[in-house]
C-alpha cells in the first residue's frame, strides 16, 4: 500500500510546486493565508512548499547550486510577516500544461454536467473543451460520460434558492405514498445518472435527501426559507444511517456486491457461503428492501429475518401474478375495485 | 531502500522538482550521468567510481512519474552519437511544457471547471482531476460563487476501468474474459481499446476487435477476468471515438422500445415517466427505451406489481421469469 501511495503523494506535491511558482510570480506579494485560501490547502502546506522553493534551483554552470542558480524569497518578510515575495526566479516562466488524462477528466466532467442550468450555453462548453485540448500535453484520452438528464426541476430548485423561497413538491416515499413536502433546498447532488436534492424538510423538520425522479408537481412557494446552504453543514454521505434502521442479512454474488455497497454498513462482516458473499444491509424499511432485492434476481437473496424474506417474496409473487394467464390488465382491475 | 547514510535524505518531491527545473533550464539537454551526478536528490547518492544502477532505476521511475503529470520530458540523441544510449540527452522543451498563452480561463469558466473536476472526487480519475485543478489555480483566477451548490459525482467501481484507461492512453491491445448474457461461459477477447464511455449510468468499453474486423461495445461489469495489457500497440484512432461510442449506444437505446403499463400514482409511474425519452401511448401505457434487455428486465422487476410489460414478448418473459425466481428464492 505504501509503495503505491508514496509516488502518488510525491507527484501531487510536485504538481503543487509547479503550480504554486507561477501563481507567486504573478502576485508580487501575497500572504500565506491568501495563497492557502486560493489553492484550498492548509497554510502549513503553503509554508512548507515556499521553504522548499526558496532553496531549490538548477545545478548551474558550476553544477554546485550557487546562489544565483536558486530561487530566492524575501525570507524576513516570510518568517516574520507570513508574506511571500519571490525575489529571484529560475527555470519556470509559466503554468504547466494539463496531462492528457487531466484534460480528459475535466472534459468528461463538463460533458456530464452540460444539462445543468448553469451550462445553458452549449457554445461555451465547446470552446472550453477546445481550450482544454489545446492546453493538454497530448491529445486528451477518450473518456466520456453521457450528459445526464437533470430535468427542469433543477432550474426550479435554482430559482427557489435565488429567491430565498421554499420549494414544495409531491414526493412518493418508498412505501408508495405521495405527500406534499415543503423544503429549503441546500444542494443538488448526483451519482452517475441519478440526481438528488438535499434540503431542510419542513414537513419532517430534518435534513432529507430526495430523488429528483421521485418528485412531481414542484413549485416555488411564497414562504421564505429558514435554512440557507451556508448555515448548514451537510454530512458527506447522501443517506445517513438512523437508529431505527433495520438490519437484514443477505447473500449476494461477489460481482454484484459493489452495486449495493451504499447499503452495507461500515464494518459489516463479509463471509463466503456457497460462492456468495454473506453480509448485512441497512434499510429504513422493508418497502425499500423489496424493490432493491427484486431488481437483483438470482443475484441477491435475503437470508433473515423471516419477515423481510416474506415481504420480498410477496412483492415478487404479486408482480409475477400479473403475467399469469387470464389475469386482467391492471387498469381494468383498478376500475373494478 | 539503501541510502547513503552520510548525507541527509532529500524528500522525493524535492528530487522531482529539482529534476524538472534542471531539465527546463537546459536547451541542449543533460546526459543521464550529468543528471545523476549534479541534480539535487541524485548527486547525494551518486558514486563517482562505482555502480549507480540503483540510482539509474530511480531515475527511470522518476521520469515516468514526471511524464505522468503531462510534463513533456524528451530524449534526444547527442550530435554524432546516434545509437549510443549512454549519450542520450534529456530535456523538457519549454514551449511544450508551458500552457499556451491563449489558454486562459474566465472566472465563470474556472467555476465550471471546478465543478467538472468535482465529478471525479472518488475513484480512478480523482488524482487527475485534483492535479488539473491545481494547475488551473496556478493561473490565479478566482471562482464565482454559484447560486445553487452542486455536488456531482460519477463513480467508477469496475476494476477493469484503470487498466483499460491506461491501455487506451498507451494504445495497447488488451485481453479479458467477457461474459455475454445468456452464455454459460465467458470467452476471451483481444481488442484495441478506443474509448471508455458512461451511458445511462453504466461504463462501456468501445473497442476494435481485429479478428472480427469490427468495433464492439463491452459493458465493463461483464468483464469477468483481470484485464491483461499486451505490449502490442495500435495506431492512434481518430479523435471522435467517444462521440461515435455514445452515438452507437444511443442508436441501440432508441431501437429498443418497450410498452409498459404502470400503476397510476405508483413509484414506477413517477420514475419511469421521468426516464429519458419516455413517451405515452394512446392507451396510457408508457413507451420506454432501453439498451440491454437483461439490465432493463432487472430494473423493471424491482417495481414488482407496479409494472406490467405488454411488449416486446422477450422482455415480458424476462421480467416474469425474474419475479418468479425472486419469489421462489424467498419462499
Amino acid at each position: 500500500m505504501a509503495d503505491r501511495s508514496q509516488p502518488r503523494h510525491a507527484q501531487d506535491k510536485l504538481a503543487f510546486l509547479l503550480s504554486l511558482v507561477p501563481y507567486l510570480m504573478d502576485h508580487d506579494r501575497v500572504s500565506v493565508a491568501d495563497a492557502a485560501a486560493h489553492f484550498g490547502v492548509p497554510e502549513h502546506q503553503i509554508r512548507e512548499a515556499v521553504r522548499l522553493i526558496g532553496v531549490s534551483g538548477v545545478p548551474g554552470e558550476t553544477a554546485m547550486y550557487q546562489h544565483g542558480d536558486l530561487f530566492d524569497i524575501a525570507w524576513d518578510d516570510f518568517e516574520d510577516n507570513d508574506q511571500i515575495l519571490l525575489t529571484h526566479l529560475v527555470a519556470i516562466d509559466d503554468s504547466p500544461r494539463f496531462s492528457a488524462r487531466e484534460a480528459a477528466a475535466l472534459i468528461a466532467g463538463l460533458q456530464y454536467l452540460s444539462s445543468l442550468p448553469e451550462h445553458a450555453d452549449r457554445d461555451a462548453i465547446a470552446s472550453l473543451t477546445a481550450k482544454l485540448s489545446r492546453g493538454a500535453s497530448s491529445q486528451p484520452s477518450q473518456v466520456a460520460v453521457e450528459a445526464s438528464e437533470s430535468d427542469e426541476t433543477v432550474a426550479l430548485i435554482r430559482e427557489s434558492v435565488e429567491r430565498g423561497s421554499q420549494l414544495e413538491f409531491d414526493y412518493l416515499n418508498s412505501q408508495g405514498q405521495a405527500e406534499r413536502r415543503r423544503v429549503d433546498p441546500l444542494r443538488v447532488e448526483s451519482v452517475d445518472a441519478d440526481w438528488y436534492l438535499r434540503g431542510w424538510c419542513h414537513s419532517r423538520e430534518a435534513l432529507r435527501t430526495f430523488r429528483l425522479d421521485r418528485m412531481s408537481l414542484p413549485s416555488i412557494t411564497d414562504e421564505p426559507i429558514t435554512h440557507a446552504a451556508r448555515d448548514v453543514s451537510l454530512p458527506d454521505k447522501l443517506f445517513e444511517g438512523s437508529v431505527d434502521d433495520l438490519i437484514v442479512t443477505i447473500d449476494v454474488a461477489p460481482a454484484a456486491a459493489p452495486l449495493i455497497a451504499d447499503y452495507i454498513p461500515e464494518g459489516a462482516t463479509m463471509t463466503e457461503v456457497d460462492g456468495r458473499v454473506r453480509t448485512t444491509v441497512r434499510v429504513s424499511h422493508y418497502h425499500g428492501l423489496k424493490r432493491l432485492i427484486a431488481s437483483m434476481p438470482g443475484v441477491a437473496t435475503v437470508v433473515e429475518p423471516t419477515e423481510a424474506r416474506a415481504v420480498v417474496a410477496e412483492w415478487a409473487a404479486a408482480g409475477a401474478a400479473r403475467y399469469d394467464a387470464g389475469h386482467a390488465p391492471a387498469a381494468t382491475q383498478h376500475e373494478a375495485t | 531502500m539503501p541510502t547513503a547514510s552520510s548525507s541527509p535524505r532529500v524528500p522525493v518531491e524535492e528530487r522531482l522538482f529539482s529534476l524538472v527545473l534542471a531539465l527546463l533550464a537546459t536547451d541542449s539537454g543533460l546526459t543521464k550521468n550529468e543528471i545523476l551526478s549534479t541534480v539535487q536528490g541524485y548527486r547525494q547518492k551518486y558514486a563517482h567510481s562505482g555502480d549507480n544502477s540503483n540510482l539509474e532505476r530511480q531515475f527511470e521511475r522518476d521520469k515516468d512519474d514526471i511524464r505522468d503529470l503531462g510534463v513533456p520530458l524528451e530524449t534526444i540523441e547527442s550530435p554524432g552519437q546516434a545509437g549510443n544510449n549512454q549519450n542520450l540527452r534529456y530535456r523538457i522543451p519549454r514551449g511544450e511544457y508551458e500552457l499556451p498563452a491563449d489558454v486562459r480561463f474566465s472566472p465563470d469558466e474556472t467555476t465550471l471547471l471546478n465543478l467538472a473536476a468535482m465529478v471525479w472526487r472518488e475513484g480512478s480519475l480523482s488524482g487527475e482531476s485534483r492535479r488539473a485543478i491545481l494547475k488551473l489555480r496556478s493561473l490565479g483566477v478566482s471562482t464565482t460563487e454559484p447560486v445553487l451548490g452542486y455536488a456531482p459525482r460519477v463513480r467508477v467501481r469496475e476494476s477493469a476501468f484503470d487498466p483499460l484507461s491506461s491501455a487506451l492512453e498507451k494504445r495497447q491491445y488488451v485481453r479479458f474474459s467477457y461474459l455475454k448474457p445468456g452464455d454459460r461461459e465467458a470467452t476471451v477477447r483481444r481488442v484495441a481499446p478506443l474509448a471508455l464511455v458512461q451511458h445511462q449510468g453504466r461504463w462501456h468499453l468501445y473497442a476494435d476487435d481485429p479478428e472480427a474486423g469490427v468495433t464492439k461495445t463491452f459493458l465493463l461489469r461483464r468483464i469477468v477476468s483481470q484485464v491483461t495489457t499486451t505490449n502490442q500497440t495500435f495506431p492512434a484512432p481518430s479523435a471522435d471515438q467517444t462521440e461515435r461510442a455514445l452515438a452507437e449506444l444511443d442508436e441501440v437505446w432508441n431501437a429498443h422500445t418497450a410498452i409498459v403499463q404502470v400503476e397510476p400514482g405508483s413509484d414506477a409511474a413517477t420514475r419511469l415517466g421521468k426516464r429519458r425519452g419516455t413517451g405515452v401511448a394512446a392507451s396510457g401505457a408508457l413507451e420506454l427505451h432501453y439498451s440491454d434487455i437483461n439490465i432493463f428486465a432487472d430494473e423493471l422487476a424491482g417495481f414488482g406489481p407496479e409494472v406490467l410489460v405488454l411488449a416486446p414478448g422477450d422482455l415480458r418473459d424476462a421480467v416474469h421469469q425474474r419475479l418468479q425466481r425472486t419469489a421462489a428464492d424467498h419462499g
